[in-house]
């Protein structure tokens, strides 16, 4: 019960570690880089469209 | 100051009399002491390696500040020293600004540096403007002076101040990721070792789950939390206590606490001690993100003028940044785009979009020897410009110093929760220790009496104080999303919701903005619909404001139109083509008369006062249009909606002051200003806000951003600008200004279940702690009323959600 126990705390350490060195590799290639712009991107007109109007 | 003061850039050597050469770098002169020098530094800024001086003189930031004491150069400072008056001045960005404290702390104590004329610290971008007198200090002891406070200082570029904010960026989502991964973990062992002292668990899988929580734990304190820990030492340093020294205080109690229960066999807190730290890393990280919204308005701005400009070398055109323009260049802009910088029109002759600029919704016939303003569009013709000023003179640069100007006068306001914190923190460990001292004395045993102490402290953590005005704010502006109202951050609901004045842009914002065709005046014989197919095959494909309207409203009535061939624009006139064959003219009265065409007559009457457009075929009239700037339909309701909750309403506008006026009365405005510039629109707007007032402006243009960023409550319409959405503080999601009714009303009410908020976790405290000093509350029964407490506040606040209509 005990070993079985510590097993599934080692795992979900290992898991959320895993989980943790993705994020970690996303924020150092700049996913996070603008959090602000692509929500706003909705209101902007698309400048192609304005063009072929 | 010359040049040759300076040893060389590349060498560091003396520059012998002569021997100067010099390369104009992005922000400053740099100069060399023989082409070898000059050819290295080349080559070496040509590999982009450029960061190599800047490491041979800089420190990077992570390093202790200490590390470098003494080391700043003058001969490298004095490069960034400009004149301003009869002052010396530099522009310096300082790491490590992170609260209004922050920006207090630093203008007291640079200020206080003889020689120092004036500081100005910008919290949004932590850039310091410091006036000095050259004779009586240097740059040097200035940098010195902040770096002893423990900031970093730096000298401002663009790039700096863009790596700088990135950089800090980057550190908190690191710290923040690994916070909230490792808090995950933790919560789970937590749930186990509750679960356990209530329904009974192993004595040795509670010490494994125990040892399991001090592992995950202690990196969140230490290096999550690293940048407390720092600030409250540095409060202590400075005999200035600080927010950070109270998070400190908290997260390392806790912590130390629950390693010595490991040991002693007590129930453990590591939970609270990592759960402070993240919540707060959140709450930094919003802040951080808040900041950088702040700034990127004025880079928004800014890339107006960017792009590439086409500037004339002789007969060749060359393509040059437009920092690189300079007074007496001729440049040529085609028709579509902006331009780059403040000009004169040297050749040709074209009709110019100034509406974003102005405020004047019509485009405006411009010819040679007539002024150009940076940022506006060029419509109908390639025209060749003379510059009269450099970019960071032109109108599109001084707006940006207007914004930052506004912007670094607006301090982060202090919420009701915080300002209950300060108070609530310093009395509860007062409670604790007395509750401790107390039982201690009456005979308790040590363990037994910190245990109570402990009780006083979990039940009155400020959870649910600290849950009251955010989960409130958020379930506000979910809510105010989903009806298409944008609100930029939390505290703007709380602004909102106190506006005792709404001020109004008029172009765009209470009118449509662009010509709207009202009126079809067909000539004898001829139909409604003949005209304006004739006008729509002819207005085909061109950007000008009043061809789309006469598009857009031949397609709404679903009248069809051939393709017109053989178009030509004529600036300041009116478009000549061919539609099936026949020569069609569509242009200004005059116009019409010029190409001879027959049958024009003298005047035509135009009911609303708008822009007559006449239309010929075969030389011969057909009849008119008429166009008009519309008030938007939704907008006297809007301002009877204000004047009903009493709230003053009043009409700023770049346009000329009749047509202000006009505007005003059809909306119900009270009164109208009438040809303001960006910077008297925003001076008028400090003076309301002076006079007490708690000023909402609604804009849509560069025009506007410097009053938008100056109004305790910026909103900006979707479709203006980019620059007004960026400067603004909400956004409604489309051009419908009920919304902003909406968003008013949802502001009140959230700003009412957020003092509902407060008052009950106020009321759970006050029923709570005496409890607990009692001892008649163990620390799990705290921590499980704790929970308990702000449950009800999340469930209070979720009201907000279900309640969007009512």
């Amino acid at each position: 019960m005990a070993s079985s126990l510590i097993a599934l705390m080692g795992l979900s350490l290992f898991l959320g570690c895993a989980c943790w060195l993705v994020f970690l590799w996303a924020v150092r290639r700049g996913e996070f880089h603008d959090m602000e712009r692509p929500k706003h991107r909705m209101l902007d007109e698309d400048e192609r469209e304005k063009r072929r109007k | 100051m010359t040049a040759a003061q300076f040893p060389c850039f590349h060498c560091g050597a003396e520059i012998p009399a002569g021997a100067l050469v010099e390369e104009r770098a992005d922000d400053a002169t740099l100069s060399f002491c023989c082409h070898g020098c000059h050819g290295a530094y080349l080559v070496i800024n040509g590999a982009g390696l450029a960061d190599f001086y800047r490491r041979r003189e800089w420190r990077e930031s992570g390093l202790s500040p200490q590390a470098f004491q003494g080391k700043y150069q003058e001969s490298y400072l004095a490069r960034f020293v400009y004149q301003a008056g009869a002052a010396s001045a530099i522009d310096i960005i300082i790491d490590g600004i992170r609260c209004a404290s922050c920006v207090w702390l630093n203008e007291k104590i640079i200020g206080r540096i003889a020689g120092v004329q004036e500081v100005r610290v910008n919290y949004a971008t932590g850039r310091a403007r410091v006036l000095f007198d050259g004779s009586r200090t240097s740059p040097a002891q200035i940098f010195s002076r902040i770096d002893e406070l423990g900031y970093l200082p730096r000298p401002y570029t663009r790039n700096a101040a863009k790596e700088v904010a990135l950089n800090e960026h980057k550190d908190l989502l690191f710290r923040f990721g690994t916070a909230a991964f490792l808090s995950m973990q933790l919560m789970a062992y937590a749930f186990a070792l509750y679960a356990g002292y209530f329904l009974g668990i192993d004595e040795q899988m509670k010490n494994y789950l125990q040892l399991f929580s001090w592992l995950v734990t202690t990196p969140v304190v230490f290096y999550c939390g690293w940048p407390f820990l720092r600030g409250a030492w540095r409060g202590i340093v400075n005999g200035s206590p600080n927010m950070e020294l109270l998070i400190a205080t908290g997260a390392l109690s806790s912590y130390g606490y629950s390693v010595y229960a490991t040991f002693a066999g007590e129930e453990v807190y590591f939970e609270t001690a990592a759960m402070i730290v993240t919540l707060i890393l959140i709450g930094r990280l919003l802040e951080n993100a808040a900041k950088r919204r702040a700034s990127s308005g004025i880079e928004r701005l800014m890339e107006l003028c960017s792009g590439e400009a086409q500037r004339f070398k002789g007969d060749e055109l060359e393509p040059v940044d437009p920092s690189l323009l300079r007074p007496g260049d001729l440049i040529l802009v085609s028709p579509g785009e902006r331009f780059p910088v403040d000009g004169t029109i040297a050749e040709e002759a074209t009709d110019v979009d100034e509406s974003a600029a102005t405020g004047e919704p019509l485009p405006l016939y411009k010819q040679a020897g007539d002024q150009v303003i940076a940022g506006s569009c060029n419509l109908t013709g390639a025209v060749r410009v003379r510059c009269d000023r450099e970019v960071e003179e032109s109108f599109i640069a001084r707006v940006a110093r207007l914004v930052e100007q506004a912007q670094s006068r607006r301090a982060p306001i202090q919420r009701l929760a915080d300002r209950i914190s300060g108070y609530f923190v310093p009395a509860v460990l007062t409670l604790a220790v007395a509750t401790f001292c107390w039982h201690y004395s009456v005979g308790g045993e040590f363990g037994p009496s910190l245990m109570t102490a402990l009780a006083v402290v979990v039940i009155a953590c400020p959870c649910a104080l600290g849950l009251a005005t955010p989960t409130a704010i958020l379930a506000g502006t979910g809510a105010a999303a989903s009806a298409g109202v944008i609100f930029k951050g939390g505290d703007i609901l709380e602004r909102l919701s106190r506006v005792t004045v709404a001020v109004f842009d008029k172009t765009g914002t209470l009118t449509c903005g662009t010509p709207m065709l009202v009126d079809v005046q067909p000539a004898q014989g001829l139909s409604r619909g003949e005209v304006l197919a004739l006008a729509a095959a002819v207005e085909r494909g061109s950007l000008h404001p009043i061809a789309k309207a006469v598009r857009e409203y031949a397609e709404a009535n679903g009248i069809a139109y051939p393709v017109g061939e053989e178009l030509v624009s004529l600036a300041g006139g009116g478009v000549t083509g061919r539609v099936a064959g026949e020569a069609v003219a569509v242009g200004s009265i005059c116009f019409l008369k010029r190409t001879g065409a027959s049958g024009v007559p003298e005047r035509v009457e135009s009911p609303e006062g708008g822009i007559v457009v006449g239309v010929a075929r075969r030389g011969r009239y057909c009849g008119a249009l008429v166009l008009k700037d519309r008030i938007r339909e939704d907008a006297p309701g809007l301002v009877s909606y204000f004047k009903r909750g009493g709230i003053g309403t009043l009409l700023f506008s770049g346009d000329r002051q009749e047509c202000t006026e006009k505007a005003a009365l059809a909306a119900g405005i009270d009164k109208a200003w009438g040809e303001l510039s960006p910077a008297e629109k925003a001076a008028k707007i400090e003076r309301l806000r002076e006079e007490g007032g708690t000023v909402l402006m609604v804009g849509d243009g560069i025009n506007d951003a410097p009053a938008l960023s100056a109004a305790d409550v910026g909103c900006a319409v979707a479709g203006g600008t980019d620059i007004a959405m960026e400067t603004s503080d909400l956004v409604l999601a489309k051009p419908d200004l009920e919304r902003l009714a909406e968003a008013h009303r949802m502001a009140r009410r959230t700003m009412a279940v957020v003092r509902q908020n407060l008052a009950w976790a106020f009321l759970y405290n006050v029923v709570g702690v005496p409890l607990a000093m009692t001892g008649r509350l163990t620390p799990v029964y705290a921590a499980a009323a704790m929970a308990l407490s702000s449950i009800c506040v999340v469930g209070n606040s979720l009201k907000l959600m279900r309640t969007r209509n009512g």
